[in-house]
């Protein structure tokens, strides 16, 4: 049989995740879905891992934390110590509390951007990208099911266009590959 | 299905809305052509802009010394408008980042433009550092870089190094959390295009955005993270600011309440200009439906707060003072409310400590009017508490000797009306290319918070 | 006006040719042939086309712009032979002396690369004893001063010296043929060669005759000592040796006959320490609040006609005659005075300032019963510095006025301006056939004289000295004449027909006068070389100078002492002094000399000008000093500020009229008003031109004699609004622990009274006393320490009289910029040492507390300073206190201002980006920031600006860019010079031997500066002091600099 993509068009997000409850039920692999805005306990539902951007971030501080450290002991204590004010540059530790705000922000600073960069990344979205949204409306008020049928070996299209159907679907359209 | 929250509270989104209505509301000020009030506004802030700029240049061409400053005061007028800035930069990121976390939805109507405000206001704010300087051209080196003439490094002990790394950090940030939200309306906006003109542009601005499920799920992700990052970061931005004065030894500057007093502050003079802009905008691009009384009432609830908060401080200053029985502290103080610049201390009170105590009127805390009026007499008494701070300190401090005034040139002025112009510009640009609202985020909500609810009939 | 010349096309209009007519109306004078060249044909296709027209347009903008890109070559040349004594980088020092008719100072002058650079005191000079004023200091400016003539010249054009001698040697010998009087007008000459051309001179010209004219004269004082001693002299006083000083109207610590010499005697008598626990107790009548008033430990103000009376009643109380006189204000005051007086005998001195001879002879009278004469007043070495005759010049003018006088040469004085009938003067001066002025610039007088030969300015010229009996000084050039200017000695003799110059004449006459009578040294060139070397010869007896064998007599100065019986008639000088205190009526006016400008003799210089006044803080302008209470009476403004506008009167007396603006004085009695000479110049130069107004012009004349001290005045209302721009705009130390003040008896008792420990409770167990510790032992840190150096100073303020000769020498010393009058009105004046002047209030703590005041209206009270006699002044002088925990240090983002490894706070100038933050957290203010760009702005037209005056930068010492911080660096350049030549002498440098530009110039060594790890050094000995304190120590900023309590000799009062 030919491959085929199959968009499954809703107007309500609750109406999707039932659809797709039902799908899943019969087996079926939603490959994915687009919507204007996050729909709250799909991803369980069509199998979406949980992201780790947020361990990422907390190394990307970590990375932060430790530069400015580093940065702060050689440039007033290791490489050119001078008397400021009467302030001890003698060691680090004792000229510790006038570098704690530059640490904070650089440790923000490092955690914000990092993480940001690699969400980008990982998204796989930058200036110039094409968008690949199946239909403008997804970004507007209508929620779209991709389901391939390469992913779905056992259960034929006409029986995965009948489910939608019937779980309230209110358009569905089919693509050659 | 669970429509029925909405009766709880007020709804925060009025009239019939379908999530097509959404966008179609939000879009109409991109896409449509701009009216003649428009045209004025944008002219006489552009003109304002240019002015400032030219009073700029006339400094740098000639001299610091053609500001009012003198050899007691040092600073007046420039730091003066740093803090009121960076102050009003304060509620964007505090509404977007520190209410998402406290899951506060009414946040969503008016968090985009509030970090809009917030990205503009840091902009001006961080010209004045620069444009202060007697060698602006040296700028550079406040960046720990190598001086030219060997390894001489940055001084990480002054208050003004850290101010360095704070504000960028806090522009740099506010801007990324800002631009991750805007991705997917660009993305809405990108695919409503008809001329490919501005399809193209948009399309550039939305990055590519598709709004798959697994882009969402990171989008939610990358939400949270940032908004617990910023909450820190603005409460430190002008913790930091503050310590520019909380860690010197002029009498009225040496104050260890600086650093939660100016947070509060900075909150009560952001949400001041927040009110000030959406009461104007939501008039002009009829968002009325979107940013509500509910929205109003509930900014003017955070302004009682902070302005209680700024005005136990002001006492507690007074009273510490007192206590101290520190004679230069005493008469610092003393001096602010009966010296010369008397006036300047009583402006502040009436504006920041008395007229917000108005809303605890409901009828007042609901009037946009009243609203419009107290919130401009804040940003007013924001900006005199600053120029108490720093000019009445300063000029009177320990040595008798040499007490001396301040006098503003006309050069002070047209700098400081230079940057509102700037403001304004940006902001009016913002109000007329971006969706002033988070339009899909306030989808989300729209079942729950809608008036009248219309759900899609099968 | 317009011009009326006509001028002709050619000849053809002139005749009016035919043609001509025809063509006059066209353009060209003949059709152009522009059909006949745009129809040319070929023009269509010549090969320049847009193209080639548009490169060859290109080309010339692009070189055009490249021209004017180029940037000018500033060439250095070197030294093609290196003349022997000079090595580039190293100052060399010359002995010198100044004198301009009124101050002598013997001096060392600093040159670099063979340019004058800094005038310091001579130490070996045992009157100045290394010690200068303001105007030493300055006058080394003046030598760059743009406006001094570069030429000589002749009815106002420029002319050569030879025609100028041709002329002038013509004139005086036809006038000399026909008996016609020549007039030599002269200030005071103290140099004996001077004195001997002008003797040479008077016998070429037999009919010359010398007028002496000191513009602010003591004549009274030698004529009452002709009375009262049968000479005429002024003797030479010992404040040292006063326990009691009694000054009535009497500015001796700075413009009083030798003031250096007479502020260290004084000063050196009041220092105290651990050992002298004695100091002299110093009382001061007078009216105007002076310099020396506001150091005296009791003031009575009265007004100026009742000094005198002042003066009679002490000595009838003191011996019980009765000489006539009148009440004063302060009768009981006064009486006090005289019964404390009479407990001094033999160790008290009294002084006078006023140009009454009837006043004089009573002070004499009070020193003789008093017996000062011969302990407190040597009348053996009597002071030359003040010989003119105010009769004598009155009778010059009137001789001018009747035509009788035929040559008039006038040298270092400038009578235009400073006689009160200066106009009078100027057309009289009109009526001398042959007028010559020796004048370096064309002033009020010169301008109006036929010829100016002008004078070289003392650092170029060779010159000799004898100030007083024995004191013998040379002043040798230092630098070449800038302009072709020469000597007024040579001009003299060369007119004389004498064509030595200056240097061989000087050295003969030494050699003649004064080696011939000093044997201790062999052959005259060694004597010649080390009195040059030294710059000074102090002979234990006087040469008479009709004794040179070469030239006849010089007319002495002095008379010589005759045989006269005393003719000192003490009840004749009581009534003319109480007839003419009666005859004072209307309000009374004090003309006075400002400590910095003098009588205004260098008063285009803009260090002098921009000094502040050490008493009202006032710069670049004089004012009509007023009590403050009577002008608040009159609704004048008695506040000062940038935006206070003072209120301008006009002080009438009969014709004259000055228009000025009031100024608060406290201190000064109701109905007495004080203007200061100097100002309202109108031909001095840039800088003093159109300041202010002359007040030389109300000085009266009482019996030959110019009185300061004038009557009849009216003052009307305000008739306008004026700013003026003082330095210091609030006057009271708002009852702070700024300066530390007790009286003597307190000090006997606890030499640490007024200096109590400042203890800071804490809950420490291991610091201070039950928990209460210094702010120093209390620390967060350990402290860095200084291995090598540790340089610190300390101010004795019991020694510091306030004069700011110290604020000049740093001036002069750091290229500080002038600002100029209407910075400084905006409180950015630059000088890097200031004088901090605090009048007492009549409110403080403890009135407040008894009164029940509260603190608002006690701190309103407290800004106002008291009014009447207890009125107390005191001086600070405040310059980077140079923290150890410096919180201008911390601030700075780019680490622009560290602290030194020799614990100097100091700044890096191409580091600063000028946010200024240093300052704002400097609790002293003593940081100064550069607001303009001042040496390449043309609106700060000073001396930094002027070709001429750039001279005077001291290379050692950067001059800071626009948008820099900078201040006091403790003559880093100094200890730097100081450590190396030590190093030379590998040893370290010896205490004393670096000295700071401040403490070097200080009259009374207020200032001590040294070695802190030195444990002899002095200003070790000062931390251990326990006067000793440090300014603000509660700030915990550890300052290098510490001060010394202040000590009045006075009863123990309730400290104020």
């Amino acid at each position: 049989m030919s491959k085929q993509i199959i968009y499954g068009v809703f107007d309500d997000e609750e109406v999707l995740i039932s659809s797709a409850k039902a799908l899943r039920g019969q087996g079926v692999k939603i490959r994915d879905v687009f919507s204007p805005f996050p729909i709250h306990g799909l991803d369980p539902v069509i199998g979406i891992k949980p992201t780790r951007l947020s361990n990422a971030a907390f190394f990307y501080g970590m990375f932060g934390t430790s530069m400015a450290v580093l940065m702060t002991w050689y440039m007033m204590i290791h490489d050119w110590p001078m008397n400021v004010g009467g302030k001890p540059s003698f060691t680090w530790f004792e000229n510790m509390p006038a570098f704690i705000p530059v640490t904070f922000e650089l440790t923000v600073f490092c955690a914000a951007h990092g993480m940001v960069l690699s969400y980008l990344l990982v998204n796989k979205i930058y200036p110039g990208r094409k968008a690949h949204n199946p239909d403008p409306r997804s970004t507007d008020d209508m929620f779209i099911m991709e389901i391939q049928t390469v992913d779905n070996k056992k259960v034929a299209g006409s029986e995965i266009i009948s489910v939608l159907r019937n779980t309230g679907a209110i358009e569905i359209n089919q693509k050659e590959l | 299905m669970s429509h029925q929250s909405a009766s709880v509270r007020e709804p925060l989104i009025l009239g019939e809305k379908t999530y097509h209505q959404i966008t179609e509301d939000i879009a109409k000020p991109i896409e449509g052509k701009a009216n003649n009030l428009f045209k004025i506004l944008f002219t006489i802030s552009a003109l304002l802009a240019l002015w400032g700029v030219a009073c700029f240049s006339y400094t740098i061409g000639t001299g610091i010394g053609v500001w009012g400053l003198n050899k007691t005061v040092g600073w007046a007028w420039d730091i003066t408008n740093f803090v009121w800035w960076v102050g009003i930069g304060h509620a964007g990121t505090l509404i977007s980042a520190i209410l998402l976390l406290f899951r506060q939805r009414w946040r969503m109507s008016i968090n985009r433009s509030a970090e809009a405000m917030t990205i503009f206001a840091v902009i001006c704010a961080a010209l004045f550092p620069v444009m202060h300087m007697g060698r602006v051209w040296l700028a550079y080196w406040v960046l720990p870089l190598p001086n030219q003439f060997g390894s001489l490094w940055v001084n990480f002990n002054s208050p003004l190094l850290w101010d360095v790394f704070a504000i960028s950090t806090y522009f740099t940030v506010s801007l990324v959390f800002w631009y991750t939200g805007l991705i997917p309306d660009f993305a809405t906006i990108r695919d409503r295009q008809v001329k490919p003109k501005m399809k193209r542009i948009y399309s550039i601005l939305s990055f590519g955005w598709s709004g798959s499920a697994k882009q969402w799920s990171r989008f939610e992700e990358v939400s949270l993270v940032l908004a617990g990052l910023s909450t820190p970061l603005v409460l430190s931005v002008h913790t930091i600011v503050s310590m520019d004065f909380a860690t010197s030894v002029i009498p009225g500057w040496h104050t260890t309440i600086f650093p939660p007093y100016f947070v509060a502050g900075a909150v009560f003079s952001g949400f001041a200009m927040v009110l000030t802009l959406l009461i104007i905008m939501r008039k002009v691009l009829h968002l009325e439906d979107y940013i509500t009384i509910a929205h109003v009432e509930s900014m003017n609830k955070i302004i009682i707060i902070t302005g209680s908060i700024v005005g136990v401080a002001y006492l507690t200053e007074l009273f510490v003072s007192w206590y101290s029985g520190v004679e230069y502290e005493q008469y610092a103080f003393l001096n602010r409310a009966t010296g010369p610049y008397w006036w300047s201390y009583w402006s502040m009170m009436t504006c920041n400590v008395i007229t917000p105590q108005l809303f605890w009127f409901k009828k007042i805390r609901k009037s946009l009017m009243a609203t419009f009026i107290i919130s401009i007499f804040v940003n007013i008494g924001m900006w005199f508490e600053r120029f108490v701070i720093i000019v009445t300190s300063l000029h009177r401090d320990y040595l008798p000797s040499s007490w001396t005034m301040f006098h503003p040139t006309f050069i002070d002025i047209g700098i400081f009306l230079g940057t509102i112009g700037i403001f304004f510009t940006l902001f009016l640009l913002f109000s007329r290319t971006f969706p002033v609202i988070a339009l899909n985020e306030l989808k989300t909500i729209l079942k729950s918070t809608s008036e009248n609810p219309k759900p899609p009939h099968h | 006006m317009s011009n009326t010349k006509k001028y002709w096309k050619g000849i053809e209009e002139l005749q009016e040719t035919p043609e001509f007519l025809n063509h006059k109306q066209n353009e060209f004078a003949e059709e152009l042939p522009v059909d006949k060249f745009l129809g040319d044909d070929k023009l269509v296709n010549t090969n320049t086309n847009r193209r080639d027209f548009l490169k060859v347009l290109g080309f010339s903008v692009t070189a055009a712009s490249l021209a004017a890109c180029e940037t000018p070559v500033r060439k250095a040349i070197p030294y093609l032979n290196k003349p022997e004594e000079i090595t580039p980088g190293v100052a060399n020092y010359y002995a010198s002396s100044y004198w301009d008719g009124q101050d002598f100072a013997s001096v060392v002058v600093k040159t670099r690369e063979a340019r004058p650079i800094k005038v310091d005191g001579n130490e070996l000079c045992s009157i100045t004893s290394g010690g200068s004023t303001a105007r030493v200091q300055a006058s080394v400016l003046s030598l760059y001063d743009s406006n001094r003539l570069r030429k000589p010249q002749m009815n106002g054009k420029e002319a050569e010296w030879s025609t100028v001698d041709k002329e002038v040697k013509s004139k005086l010998e036809a006038t000399a043929q026909r008996g016609g009087n020549i007039r030599i007008l002269t200030s005071t000459i103290i140099s004996p060669s001077i004195k001997a051309a002008v003797a040479e001179f008077t016998i070429a010209y037999p009919t010359t005759q010398v007028v002496t004219y000191d513009a602010v004269s003591l004549k009274a004082i030698a004529d009452a000592h002709l009375a009262t001693h049968g000479k005429a002299m002024i003797p030479t006083y010992q404040f040292d040796k006063a326990d009691f000083i009694l000054g009535i109207g009497c500015d001796f610590l700075t413009n009083w006959l030798s003031p250096v010499e007479y502020a260290r005697q004084y000063a050196s008598k009041r220092k105290l320490s651990k050992d002298k626990k004695e100091m002299s107790r110093h009382v001061q009548i007078e009216s105007l609040l002076s310099l020396t008033g506001s150091n005296a430990d009791k003031r009575v103000a009265l007004k100026p006609s009742q000094l005198g009376l002042a003066a009679i009643s002490i000595y009838n109380k003191l011996t019980g005659s009765s000489i006539s006189t009148a009440a004063t204000d302060k009768d009981n005051a006064i009486s006090e005075v005289a019964k404390e007086l009479a407990s001094y005998k033999g160790k008290a001195l009294v002084v006078c300032g006023i140009n009454d001879p009837a006043i004089q002879q009573v002070v004499n009278a009070i020193n003789t019963y008093l017996g000062a004469y011969g302990n407190t007043i040597n009348t053996d070495v009597i002071d030359y510095t003040r010989q003119g005759n105010d009769a004598a010049v009155a009778n010059l003018v009137s001789e001018m006025n009747a035509g009788s006088v035929d040559a008039l040469i006038i040298h270092g004085t400038n009578p235009v301006y400073s006689l009160a009938n200066g106009d009078a003067f100027k057309t009289a001066l009109s009526k001398v056939d042959l007028s010559i002025s020796l004048s370096d610039v064309a002033d009020e007088t010169a301008s109006a004289c036929k010829i100016i030969a002008p004078n070289s300015h003392f650092l170029e010229s060779w010159s000799d000295a004898n100030p007083r009996t024995g004191h013998y000084t040379l002043g040798q050039p230092v630098i070449n004449p800038l302009g072709s200017t020469r000597e007024a000695l040579v001009s003299l003799l060369n007119w004389a027909g004498n064509t030595t110059n200056a240097r061989d004449y000087i050295a003969k006459y030494w050699e003649v006068m004064l080696y011939a009578t000093s044997a201790e040294i062999a052959g005259f060139s060694t004597f010649w070389n080390k009195t040059l070397n030294a710059g000074l010869l102090v002979k234990s007896t006087e040469i008479v100078t009709n004794s040179v064998p070469t030239v006849p007599p010089a007319p002495s100065s002095t008379p010589a002492i005759s045989d006269i019986k005393p003719v000192a008639d003490l009840f004749a000088a009581g009534s003319s002094i109480v007839s003419s205190a009666k005859s004072a009526k209307g309000i009374e006016v004090v003309i006075y000399e400002k400590t910095g400008l003098g009588w205004g003799g260098q008063a285009n210089n803009p260090w002098l000008q921009e000094l502040p006044d050490p008493v009202t803080k006032v710069t670049w302008d004089n004012y009509v000093l007023m009590n403050p209470d009577e002008m608040r009476e009159k609704g004048f403004n008695v506040l000062m500020g940038q935006e206070q506008f003072s209120d301008t009167v006009d002080v009438t007396i009969g014709t004259k009229k000055l228009s000025l603006p009031a100024v608060a004085q406290p201190g000064l009695p109701k109905g007495v008003v004080a203007i200061a000479v100097g100002y309202g110049r109108t031909a001095a130069g840039k800088t003093a031109n159109g300041i202010g107004a002359n007040a030389f012009s109300l000085v009266g004349t009482s019996g030959g004699y110019y009185q300061f001290n004038v009557s009849g005045a009216s003052i009307s209302g305000s008739t306008g609004k004026y700013n003026i721009a003082a330095t210091q705009t609030h006057h009271t130390m708002m009852g702070r622990q700024i300066v530390k003040e007790t009286t003597l008896e307190e000090y006997k008792k606890d030499s640490k009274a007024g200096n109590e420990d400042l203890l800071l409770a804490t809950n420490l167990k291991n610091v201070g006393k039950d928990g209460k510790a210094k702010p120093q032992e209390l620390d967060l840190w350990q402290n860095f320490e200084y291995k090598n150096h540790f340089w610190n100073m300390a101010i004795d303020l019991n020694s510091c009289i306030g004069c700011g000769s110290c604020v000049v020498s740093c001036t002069a010393e750091n290229n500080v910029p002038v600002v100029g009058k209407d910075e400084v009105r905006r409180s950015r004046e630059m000088h890097w040492m200031r004088i901090d002047r605090y009048f007492t209030s009549s409110m403080n703590e403890e009135v407040a507390e008894k009164d029940g005041v509260g603190a608002i209206d006690k701190f309103l009270k407290m800004e106002v300073p008291a009014t009447d006699d207890s009125l107390e002044v005191v001086f600070q002088p405040v310059m980077c206190q140079h923290c150890n925990q410096a919180p201008c240090e911390t601030v700075c983002p780019v680490l622009a201002t560290t602290h030194s490894l020799e614990g100097l706070n100091q700044m890096t100038y191409n580091r600063c980006i000028g946010t200024r933050y240093c300052a704002n957290n400097c609790p002293y203010k003593v940081r100064r920031f550069n607001w303009f760009r001042y040496n390449e702005n043309e609106a700060f037209d000073f001396n930094m600006y002027d070709d001429m005056g750039k001279m005077v930068l001291n290379p050692d010492v950067t001059v800071r860019s626009r948008g820099v911080m900078e201040k006091c660096s403790m003559c880093v350049q100094r200890i730097q010079a100081g450590k190396l030549s030590a190093k030379k002498k590998s040893e370290r440098p010896a205490d004393g031997s670096i000295k700071t530009a401040c403490q070097q110039a200080c009259p009374t060594n207020a200032i001590t500066f040294g070695d802190f790890n030195d444990a002899n050094s002095a200003v070790r000995k000062a931390w251990n002091d326990e006067r000793k304190y440090q300014l603000l120590e509660e700030v915990g900023t550890q300052p290098s600099v510490y001060y010394l309590t202040k000590v009045r000799n006075k009863p123990a009062t309730t400290k104020a």
